[in-house]
């Protein structure tokens, strides 16, 4: 009897994950299911000429982006992880991880301007003004924003579970880089490859600086599309070509997975002293990643607060601010209970999982798509005038609509936390009668506190971030 | 009262501001991209608290009329402030402002009168000379003429297209091309700025209005029209009067360096200096129907 009352709470639990999973992915769902029943009268001019150009341009760019991402990301990682202060240069470690600047925003006028520090000193010490503002000038700053994705699951997976491996490398011989590059690198992939498709996805999505630089992505063409041909049918068209690519992303993900190493070592990695140029090599290299990736942005806000504080009107500020707080706190509430129900519900069974897999595809459509998607799932209702209240301006949209857009932000790094936890925790726990719920619950949860942590900063950051979704569905009067 | 805005300025929150002080209702608005501000009015369909839906690209708003999103809202006033050209005479849409396309030059490299038609930079003597921003901006979509002229801007660009049209000026200055394509505005702006990084581009940029054959010098205009299911119109109309209006239109001379649309109104200092030209009569609503030609346009010309 209580068996089956509890199969029956179990069951009624599935179906509810299910449920919100359903309520997040409605934006995408009017997405993905509306394009084969319009019209899109500049198809064939979408189809023929940008999509192909805008496909090429996404693929340069993921590479172009990718492959420094990692560079400067997977060594300074490991540098801070396994080597003893200064040359890990610790700090970087705890700044760069509560950091991250809007692609879009100051370093890249402020280093590549044709006007600018760079350009200029090259232009006065080597009599060149090169053309940085180009494809591999964007490269570079998406690289340097967005290596934190990477670095920061590969710091946390290179300092714990792989001590055992490293000290049986090292009695075998191998050298300091052999150690890094046959052992450490295969232990800690899936971290790192969890991290590079954040990376992928954030470049796949960025229209600010991708349009600054004058680059052609699919996210431009969707805009092109939109407010360029007037033909939105086309552009949810060209969207939904970029969520199959995100989709084949998470595949090549799900199956690098596969031959990665595993480990349920949880002692942390010997720390070891470099000396001489190698210190100054370690010490170097974060520096220039920290610099590029954090403080150089930083520094180029701050000056230009202290220019504008004049312009400024404080008054604003400061009701502004308190908004920006209370959204981003609701969100992430909400969107960190979706991700951890997620996250139990693909612990511990399969039943609904596209739906939740469809949810987290949000995260590769730009802001003002999502938004676009979410007002026409509730325009409906709104104009059928069966609630009191419209949606469309309300505070429960905008939160619906960034959980929508950010759900992958928060479920990834749970995930991951909880990927590696060995499954023989859950299976010795429900030898001894718990249930699902309370595996979760006792065990899970508490083991991946930290990755949670993780989780709700990084979607706070996003929220406060997120500039057009939260344009287009502000309500009217001030949130108080 | 309620209204989606395209334009971000700060003069037009002054004008809001001044608005409720003269006429004691308080205007609430979202600022948003139009396309997008229109795709809400859309969804939001009769229950849409939106009163009035202003924006700097009349494009929008011939857009906003064919979707049945205006309404027709017409005063003594307005009729009286906008000169009929800049305004749609069903009155779903009233001109506001105007912003000249127009070229900046370097005023050591090229004598005055050199440019006089947009043609005349699609010849090959302006070969690697041409700074020019990007086909997604909608300055450039609504200028465009032919494919012909397309081919030779391109053949002509200094460097890729990429950047604002402030960029444009400053790469200028910079030397790194000799003409550069851009808005009136961000010229007044540059002309009125004390800041030190732009005093090379002030010193060394003329200018010039080019024509497209006999139409005039193209032009965006700003505007605004009543919402369809405005619930206040009375308040929308009043503020559509004040915006066209002397105080308002002085604010928007002085304060963005736009054209005001009604006459007898002083133009900035800056772009007095600048000498007059003769406006281009083709109906800003055209602009809106001719736009996705210009994008396949663009893209056979290889103009990103």
């Amino acid at each position: 009897m209580k068996d089956r009352r509890g199969a029956h709470h179990n069951s009624a639990l599935v179906s509810a994950i299910t449920g919100v999973a359903l309520v997040l992915a409605l934006p995408i769902g009017v997405m993905v299911t509306s394009p084969p029943h319009t019209d899109a009268p500049e198809w064939q001019h979408a189809a023929t000429v940008l999509l192909p150009q805008h496909a090429k341009g996404t693929l340069l760019l993921l590479a172009g982006t990718l492959i420094p991402a990692l560079l400067l990301a997977v060594p300074s990682a490991w540098l801070v992880a396994c080597t003893t202060p200064p040359a890990n240069a610790s700090s970087i470690g705890c700044f760069s991880s509560r950091w991250r600047c809007p692609p879009a925003s100051a370093h890249s006028p402020m280093l590549l301007g044709p006007t600018n520090s760079l350009s200029a000193w090259l232009d006065a010490s080597l009599g060149m003004n090169p053309d940085l503002l180009h494809l591999p000038g964007l490269c570079l700053v998406l690289a340097a924003v967005l290596s934190q994705y990477i670095y920061l699951p590969a710091r946390a997976a290179f300092t714990l579970g792989m001590t055992a491996q490293l000290d049986a490398a090292r009695s075998l011989g191998a050298g300091p880089l052999r150690r890094f590059t046959r052992v450490a690198l295969l232990l800690a992939w899936p971290a790192i490859a969890a991290g590079a498709l954040l990376v992928a996805i954030e470049t796949l999505n960025d229209y600010g600086a991708v349009r600054y630089f004058g680059e052609r992505t699919l996210t431009t063409a969707v805009f092109r599309s939109w407010g360029g041909l007037y033909d939105l049918d086309s552009a949810l068209r060209l969207g939904s070509v970029l969520i199959l690519l995100v989709d084949a992303l998470l595949w090549v993900d799900r199956r690098s997975r596969r031959w990665a190493g595993r480990s349920t070592d949880q002692v942390p990695t010997t720390p070891i002293l470099p000396t001489g140029h190698r210190a100054a090599i370690a010490v170097g290299w974060c520096a220039m990643v920290l610099a590029l990736g954090a403080g150089l942005p930083l520094a180029k806000i701050l000056v230009d607060v202290a220019q504008a504080s004049s312009l400024t009107d404080w008054q604003e500020m400061g009701p502004a601010f308190s908004n920006t707080l209370l959204v981003a706190a609701l969100a992430a509430a909400v969107t960190l209970a979706a991700a951890v129900a997620f996250t139990f519900r693909e612990r511990h069974g399969q039943s609904g999982l596209w739906a939740i897999r469809l949810a987290n595809l949000g995260y590769a459509i730009p802001g003002a798509v999502i938004a676009v998607g979410a007002m026409a799932a509730v325009g409906a209702i709104d104009r059928s005038d069966c609630l009191p209240f419209p949606l469309i301006g309300s505070l429960g949209l905008l939160i619906h609509a960034l959980a929508a857009r950010f759900l992958a932000v928060g479920n990834q790094p749970l995930r991951a936390g909880l990927e590696h936890q060995p499954k023989a925790l859950d299976e010795s726990a429900q030898l001894l009668g718990a249930s699902p719920l309370r595996i979760f619950r006792r065990i899970n949860l508490p083991l991946f506190r930290p990755a949670l942590i993780a989780a709700t900063m990084l979607v706070a950051i996003d929220f406060i971030q997120e500039l057009l979704l939260t344009l287009i569905l502000r309500p009217f009067a001030s949130i108080r | 009262m309620n209204g989606h805005t395209h334009r971000h300025y700060d003069t037009d929150k002054t004008l809001f501001s001044r608005f409720t002080e003269t006429a004691g209702i308080t205007v609430n608005v979202i600022q948003a991209g139009d396309d997008e501000l229109l795709a809400r009015l859309e969804q939001e369909g009769p229950k849409s608290p939106c009163d009035v839906f202003i924006t700097a690209y009349a494009g929008r708003l011939g857009v906003a009329k064919q979707r049945g999103l205006l309404q027709a809202a017409q005063s003594a006033i307005l009729n009286a402030n906008i000169p009929a050209p800049l305004r749609d005479p069903d009155g779903h849409w009233h001109g506001l402002t105007m912003r000249a396309r127009m070229v900046a030059y370097d005023r050591k490299k090229v004598r005055p009168g050199a440019i006089i038609t947009w043609a005349d930079l699609a010849k090959p003597e302006w070969k690697g000379e041409i700074l020019v921003r990007t086909s997604e901006n909608v300055y450039n979509q609504s200028l465009l003429a032919a494919k012909a002229w397309a081919d030779g801007i391109v053949a002509n660009m200094a460097r890729a297209p990429k950047g604002n049209d402030t960029d444009k000026l400053l790469a200028l200055g910079e030397g790194l091309g000799t003409v550069a394509i851009v808005n009136s505005y961000y010229v007044g702006k540059l002309m009125a700025s004390g800041e030190p990084e732009k005093q090379k581009a002030k010193a060394a940029i003329a200018v010039a209005f080019p024509t497209i054959g006999t139409h005039g010098t193209h032009g965006n205009v700003s505007g605004a029209g009543v919402a369809r299911h405005a619930p206040h119109k009375p308040e929308a109309l009043a503020l559509l009067e004040y915006l066209s209006g002397d105080e308002a239109q002085h604010l928007f001379a002085e304060g963005n360096k736009e054209y005001p649309v009604k006459p007898g109104v002083r133009l900035a200092p800056e772009l007095e200096a600048f000498g007059s030209f003769t406006p281009d009569s083709l109906n800003p609503e055209a602009l809106a129907r001719l736009n996705p030609d210009a994008i396949k346009v663009f893209d056979a010309a290889g103009w990103r």
